[in-house]
């Protein structure tokens, strides 16, 4: 692309991170068609924020939208990053499983209901503590029972990327989504940090941070399915091609036998780099 | 008998003792060349107790190995010395004032240590000269403050003492310069040392002006201070950057202009090509700019808004953009860009028609000040710019278009512009009804309140209610009553009487975001020509390379 006509994309604006959950659900379906279920006017609150001293929000920073992708009936679950860093508690997370569960209904009774996922999440909301964590084993479940019938996408933009059980979820959808400014990791920079000490992982490296758990990365290594620019309309035809794709031959989480046999091949004594993982990911057996 | 004659008057005391202490310290030195592991001990021979010693604390490029290694010396010694620092910044700026090195302290700015000089003042520890403004600053450096000693910083010298300083020029030719030509002693770090002239990059300061040159334990210390993540700018500042743009630029015409580091006016320069374009004021203002090479302007120098921009100093990641566009800024004949804080604040003083800028508190009579209880963060180069300067003669269409009365004898004026949100992100009000600034001296018996820009400087106050057209106020009673109407819920806002209020919009004085035909719930940072720092790269062709710490990739 020229400079020029990088510059008159530029100009066109058309960027997905910038944003809300609710106008990312909106821009994906098909004009007209998005409907925002449970949605902040019926004021479900989170029931434990007020007593922890934080403002709870009337949606608890889950939009559910249900239209239509392509004319075909689909929902979307779009989490905020912009509250409390995405986190999942027991309203948002229940409003996510319903949303998957009421597909997997939708399809056991003809209806080919589609399930998008747009995860910018920290995982589980601390403040909840067990009930965030049993929303999210349920939404595990969920994504597995939908996919049987129907591809369960995700789509990872930024600025929050995917962390904790919620990477869990990521990497059980049928294909992933990424962009170059997202990150995907079981833990994020600062508790890996925390654990490992700086020297081995220092979280304010960003450079290093996006080396190992950025979107490109996480492409070549195979753990992502689709590196797009930052644009909506690039991202919304993706979508698209990967719901006409059908469901994948082997879905990522029925390749464990390869990941596993890849980990107990993998020599822990030297520090890995960017390079290394994805020599590592690219080795071996292909599934 | 014969009277004594008296002694023959010595007319070179300085040149002599300058002679004197560079033999001293000459069997440390190969030539103009200092050992990286003597600097200490010729630091000790060079310089003498209780000299005055202007040590390069820049805004950005710190001459650091010099001031680590002077807080090194041995206090027994080196004692009692005058420093003068332009910007300190640095923990070991204000180490040797506790080891009892330094004694006395002019500056003019100190942003991260202005808490610490606070309490060093407080614990007797310190003695403060004067805060001054960058310009004052220098202006001394020629008068009654002449340093015996230059501590400066540069990228590369040569064998003979010429010296690189590149980009990030900023103060070293005025600090050089008043030291060299009195017999002070000029002493450099460097990055790099080459052999000969033809393999410097090029000459910014001759070698004649320079005694020695030390390389460094490790390359200067620079900061990015002037890079403002676009992702961080939030909505309010779109809504007060339009308003800066339909209410002050286009009405005014401005043509030539500063702007400082905040949020605000780094939203001004990314809606200029969105906003500005769709306006039509594309080549009617923004086109002389004396600023940092911020990368935030990116966007509007490749959609061939400015024509040009001189720099105070560099900004890290810019060099390869900036070498690459030398129509728009100042190069040498290497390509790199040149800056220099001196010219570059004299420009925005007397060049300009614009100043705007931020502060973080504003009394109700507009007064400003950025010194807090505790807190002496100094005035930098704001009040440089950000007055009218009396001095001025040639016009401009801003310029003119500030005067009141049709008399051929009237002055024009230069747009002073506050643009301040009512409130600071921790809650407190920036429109107050005393500046901390007052009490801070009342106590600390400072001879007057270090006010940042004092109330008749300021010509327009732009909050994210409106905006009020100070230089218009016909009284001081009327120019609090247009501070007030755009103070929002501050204690100086609440006063406010919208009788008043409503009669002031209706005489033009005052005006509203729908004053100015623009719709509150336009203000989205859609309009944001770039919105992260990822297309700040993609505007510059990739030319721009942030530094790390900005990149999410």
């Amino acid at each position: 692309m020229s400079h020029q006509q990088d510059i008159a994309r530029l100009l066109q604006g058309h960027s997905f991170i910038e944003l809300s959950a609710r106008e990312r659900a909106h821009s994906l379906l098909d004009a007209g068609s998005s409907r925002e279920l449970a949605g902040p006017f019926d004021r479900q609150y989170s029931p434990w924020l007020g007593a922890q001293g934080i403002v709870a929000q009337a949606d608890d920073g889950v939009v559910i939208c249900k239209g239509l992708l392509d004319g075909q009936p689909a929902v979307i679950a779009a989490i905020e990053g912009g509250f409390q860093g995405g986190s999942l508690g027991e309203v948002g997370g229940a409003k996510l499983v319903s949303a998957l569960e009421l597909a997997a209904t939708d399809n056991r009774q003809g209806i080919p209901t589609r399930a998008v996922i747009l995860f910018e999440t920290g995982g589980v909301r601390l403040q909840e503590a067990n009930l965030g964590l049993a929303a999210i084993a349920e939404i595990h479940a969920a994504i597995v029972d939908l996919a049987r019938y129907q591809p369960v996408i995700g789509i990872i933009a930024g600025t929050v990327g995917c962390f904790g059980g919620m990477s869990i979820a990521a990497g059980l959808c049928s294909y992933l989504i990424v962009t170059r400014e997202a990150r995907l990791g079981l833990n994020g920079p600062q508790v890996i940090e925390q654990e490992a000490g700086v020297a081995e992982y220092d979280s304010r490296n960003r450079p290093f941070i996006w080396s190992l758990t950025g979107g490109e990365q996480r492409r070549v290594c195979g753990l992502a399915d689709a590196l797009l620019d930052d644009d909506s309309v690039l991202i919304r035809q993706q979508l698209l091609d990967f719901i006409a794709r059908g469901l994948p031959e082997q879905p990522r989480h029925r390749r464990s036998q390869h990941m596993l046999q890849r980990l107990l091949a993998m020599d822990s004594t030297s520090q890995a780099d960017a390079a290394s993982a994805r020599q590592f990911f690219q080795s071996g057996a292909k599934p | 008998m014969l009277a004594a004659s008296p002694p023959s008057p010595v007319w070179n005391r300085r040149r002599n003792e300058k002679r004197r202490r560079i033999e001293l310290a000459s069997h440390l030195a190969s030539g103009r060349i200092l050992p990286t592991d003597q600097l200490t001990a010729a630091l000790e021979i060079l310089i003498a107790p209780g000299d005055r010693v202007v040590l390069e604390g820049n805004n950005q490029k710190q001459a650091d190995f010099l001031s680590r290694s002077l807080a090194r010396t041995n206090p027994a010694r080196l004692h009692d010395l005058h420093m003068i620092i332009p910007s300190v910044g640095r923990p070991e700026h204000l180490d040797i004032f506790e080891s009892g090195i330094a004694r006395k302290l002019d500056f003019s700015f100190s942003g991260p240590q202005s808490l610490r000089i606070g309490q060093l003042l407080q614990d007797g520890c310190l003695e403060i000269g004067a805060i001054h403004t960058y310009v004052e600053l220098y202006a001394r450096l020629f008068v009654d403050l002449t340093p015996n000693v230059a501590l400066v910083a540069a990228y590369q010298a040569d064998r003979h003492g010429n010296l690189y300083t590149g980009p990030s020029t900023e103060d070293t030719p005025a600090l050089v310069e008043a030291t060299a030509f009195r017999d002070g002693i000029v002493i450099a770090q460097v990055n790099e040392i080459v052999d000969d002239p033809s393999e410097l990059t090029r000459v910014d300061i001759p070698a004649d002006w320079v005694d020695f040159v030390v390389l460094a334990d490790r390359p200067f210390f620079i900061e990015p201070l002037f890079t403002r993540d676009p992702r961080l700018i939030k909505p309010v500042h779109v809504l007060m950057a339009m308003m800066a743009i339909r209410g002050i630029y286009e009405r005014h015409q401005v043509q030539s202009l500063n702007h400082g580091l905040g949020f605000n006016t780094a939203a001004i320069e990314l809606l200029l090509p969105t906003y500005g374009e769709q306006l039509g004021l594309k080549g009617k203002i923004c086109r002389h700019w004396t600023l940092n090479p911020h990368p935030t302007l990116i966007p509007a120098i490749e959609s061939g808004w400015v024509d040009s921009v001189h720099c105070f100093g560099g900004e890290l990641g810019m060099e390869a953009y900036v070498a690459a566009r030398s129509d728009v800024f100042f190069t040498g004949r290497d390509g790199s860009l040149r800056s220099n804080r001196a010219f570059c604040q004299m420009a925005g003083q007397y060049a300009v028609d614009m100043f705007i800028g931020s502060t973080l508190q504003m009394d109700g009579d507009g007064h400003s000040s950025t010194v807090t209880h505790g807190r002496l963060s100094g005035f930098g180069g704001a009040p440089n710019m950000g007055h009218d300067p009396h001095g001025r003669r040639h016009a401009s269409p801003a310029w003119l278009d500030l005067i009141q009365t049709d008399s051929l004898l009237a002055r024009g004026r230069k747009l002073v512009v506050q643009m301040v949100e009512t409130f600071q992100g921790n809650g407190q009000p920036t429109i107050v009804e005393s500046l901390d600034a007052v009490e801070v001296a009342r106590n600390s018996g400072m001879p007057l309140a270090p006010v940042m820009i004092y109330g008749d400087d300021v010509s327009h106050v732009l909050t994210e209610e409106g905006i009020a057209y100070l230089y218009k106020a016909e009284s001081l009673e009327q120019r609090r009553q247009m501070i007030a109407a755009v103070a929002g819920i501050t204690p100086i806002g609440l006063r406010h009487d919208p009788a008043s209020t409503a009669a002031l919009r209706q005489a033009g004085l005052v005006a509203l975001p729908e004053d100015l035909g623009i719709r509150r719930s336009e203000a989205s940072r859609s309009l944001l020509a770039a919105k992260s720092m990822a297309e700040l790269v993609s505007w510059s062709d990739g030319l721009y390379q942030p530094p790390a710490r900005f990149r999410s990739w």
